[in-house]
């Protein structure tokens, strides 16, 4: 899979480290600025496919630099800024940045964020689906397929799987599905999940996949 | 203008035409002027005394009570000064002089305390501004390095974001200028947000949230709207009990939609509630729990009226519905014309 670069141009060390960690384990490839005197002759050497970007900055604005860059890059731009007022929101609209987030940015809101923005200016390039132990979890449809059986799932049901594919292996604990379906905007409370996994497990043992879903006493579930 | 007074004041004057009569009269009759002609004398100075007198006073009256009514219709009384005119007299305009004093030395007071609390206002702008970098560099050490007690942390960091909002919106309550733009919103957007917002606080209080019926869009700012509902979702975590619930709900009437915010906690007494949302009021509640500080509802209020949004609590034993009334058509209107 074509993996997309991310530009991280902050210059509080903490937040571009902890930023470029949290892009990295969520699958990206990350590139910061360390000097902002040339910020822009680093963006034309990275080519980054998106770019996360401070207003304040030593040196030039974020304004400034949206600007510079738009010159010569088409790459979705993300502000991020501490205290947001409508000026600055109205500014970055102008300058041809794509989306405006305030700190401290919810990492789920900007992971999102990033997400649609890529998907929206490198088109079709993933295949919406995910695959493990023989089963398929077509993303878009919200199906899931073994051995040439289908069935469909609820918002709900599709999250959990999907969360449990994508850690599959590892032990995922209620609160972490938990937190991950709120994310989401699935408000589910633990007895929910409950009756959500065990309704999974059915629809499972309907297409043959028997134990798919597996329960680790007191830690969680895994696959 | 003191009638008696006034005429306490003419005493001296009034006792020196007494004698000079009194000294007219014993000099008239040494000089052997008959009675009728002294007593003519006599009517004819008291005549002439009184209609000047008299004719003063009803001036000076007049006078009076037209400075008395300008000041009356002045909606900022100090600025007399600028507007009286300067008076004949001479102690008139001594007192005329002394106002025109005062008054510059308290618009220059009032000036220097303007001056001084728009800077305070950008300085706490600008302090928000600059603690909302370490903020942001907790929460993502944090959401970096999931455990146990990273989750507590971010709970504390949600509250510690929260208690700087509350400070930063106080701020903007207080000042007069517009400090929010009014355009379309989606409100599922902004609960989904709020929700975001206060996410760590809300699961590890166990809260049940649901949300039905929220995709309305509605005109106002988002994130002031933002802020109040998330002043709602600490308070229902405050004062909660012990299987908490949240629910939003949105229901349209004619061109309003209301925004219901609905928990099971420990509620409102009757009494306390008519004034939750006056300063510093903490009620029954806040007697029994610690951390009430009677300022978010208050805030909530001022801002609700600021931009124009209905604000409303009801409660009873089991819970509190707080509901924001949007008004479509008054903005709707306003942004087109």
């Amino acid at each position: 899979m074509n993996r997309y670069k991310i530009m991280v141009i902050e210059d509080d060390p903490v937040i571009q480290g902890e930023l470029r960690a949290l892009l990295e384990g969520n699958g990206y490839v990350t590139a910061g600025a360390e000097d902002f005197s040339s910020v822009i002759e680093t963006v034309k050497k990275e080519k980054p496919h998106l770019i996360l970007l401070d207003i304040k900055l030593p040196g030039e604005s974020g304004f400034t630099l949206c600007s510079k860059i738009r010159i010569f890059s088409d790459a979705p731009i993300i502000f991020v800024t501490g205290c947001s007022t409508d000026m600055d929101e109205l500014n970055s609209i102008m300058l041809g940045g794509d989306a405006f987030i305030t700190k401290p940015y919810n990492s789920a809101i900007l992971l999102a964020k990033t997400a649609s923005l890529l998907k929206r200016a490198y088109p079709a390039q993933q295949a919406g689906q995910m695959a493990y132990g023989g089963a398929v979890l077509h993303l878009e449809a919200s199906v899931l397929e073994y051995e040439g059986r289908r069935t469909d799932l609820t918002r709900n049901e599709q999250k959990i799987l999907y969360y449990l594919f994508k850690n599959a292996g590892n032990i995922c604990s209620r609160p972490d599905i938990t937190e991950f379906l709120w994310d989401n905007q699935l408000y589910v409370d633990d007895n929910a999940l409950s009756v959500n996994i065990n309704r999974i497990r059915e629809k499972l043992a309907a297409i043959g996949l028997k134990n798919f879903i597996k329960t680790k006493h007191r830690q969680g579930y895994t696959l | 203008m003191n009638k008696s007074l006034y005429w306490k004041n003419r005493l001296a004057f009034l006792l020196t035409n007494f004698v000079c009569m009194l000294a007219l009269t014993l000099f008239l009759i040494i000089c052997g002027n008959t009675v009728s002609s002294i007593a003519l004398i006599l009517i004819l100075w008291g005549f002439i005394l009184a209609i000047g007198m008299g004719s003063t006073y009803w001036k000076r009256k007049r006078q009076m009570q037209v400075l008395l009514t300008m000041a009356d219709q002045l909606s900022e009384r100090y600025l007399i000064s600028e507007i009286m005119e300067l008076p004949e007299q001479a102690e008139d305009q001594v007192y005329y002089q002394l106002i025109k004093m005062a008054g510059k030395s308290m618009l220059e007071q009032i000036g220097s305390v303007r001056r001084e609390r728009l800077e305070y206002k950008e300085y706490i702008e600008q302090w928000i501004h600059e603690i909302k970098t370490p903020i942001t560099a907790m929460k993502l050490l944090c959401e970096n390095r999931r455990s146990e007690f990273t989750k507590e942390f971010l709970t504390e960091l949600e509250k510690t974001n929260h208690f700087t909002e509350q400070a930063l919106y106080y701020a903007r309550s207080e000042y007069t200028e517009k400090d929010y733009s009014v355009r379309e919103i989606c409100l599922s957007d902004v609960i989904h947000q709020a929700i975001a917002d206060n996410k760590y606080l809300l699961l590890r209080n166990n809260m049940k949230v649901t949300i039905s019926n929220v995709d309305h869009t509605v005109f106002s700012d988002d994130k002031w709207v933002r802020f109040i509902l998330n002043q709602l979702i600490v308070n229902a975590v405050k004062y909660r009990t012990e299987h908490p619930e949240l629910a939003f709900n949105v229901r349209r009437q004619g061109d309003q939609v209301m925004l219901y915010v609905e928990d099971n906690g420990i509620g409102i007494e009757a009494c306390d509630l008519p004034r939750i949302f006056e300063k510093g009021f903490t009620g029954q509640n806040g007697r029994t729990t610690q951390n009430s500080t009677g300022i978010g509802l208050y805030l909530c209020k001022r801002l609700c009226d600021k931009i124009g949004i209905g604000i409303s609590a009801d409660s009873c034993k089991t819970g509190t519905t707080l509901c924001l009334t949007f008004r479509i058509n008054h903005f709707v209107h306003e942004v087109q014309d």
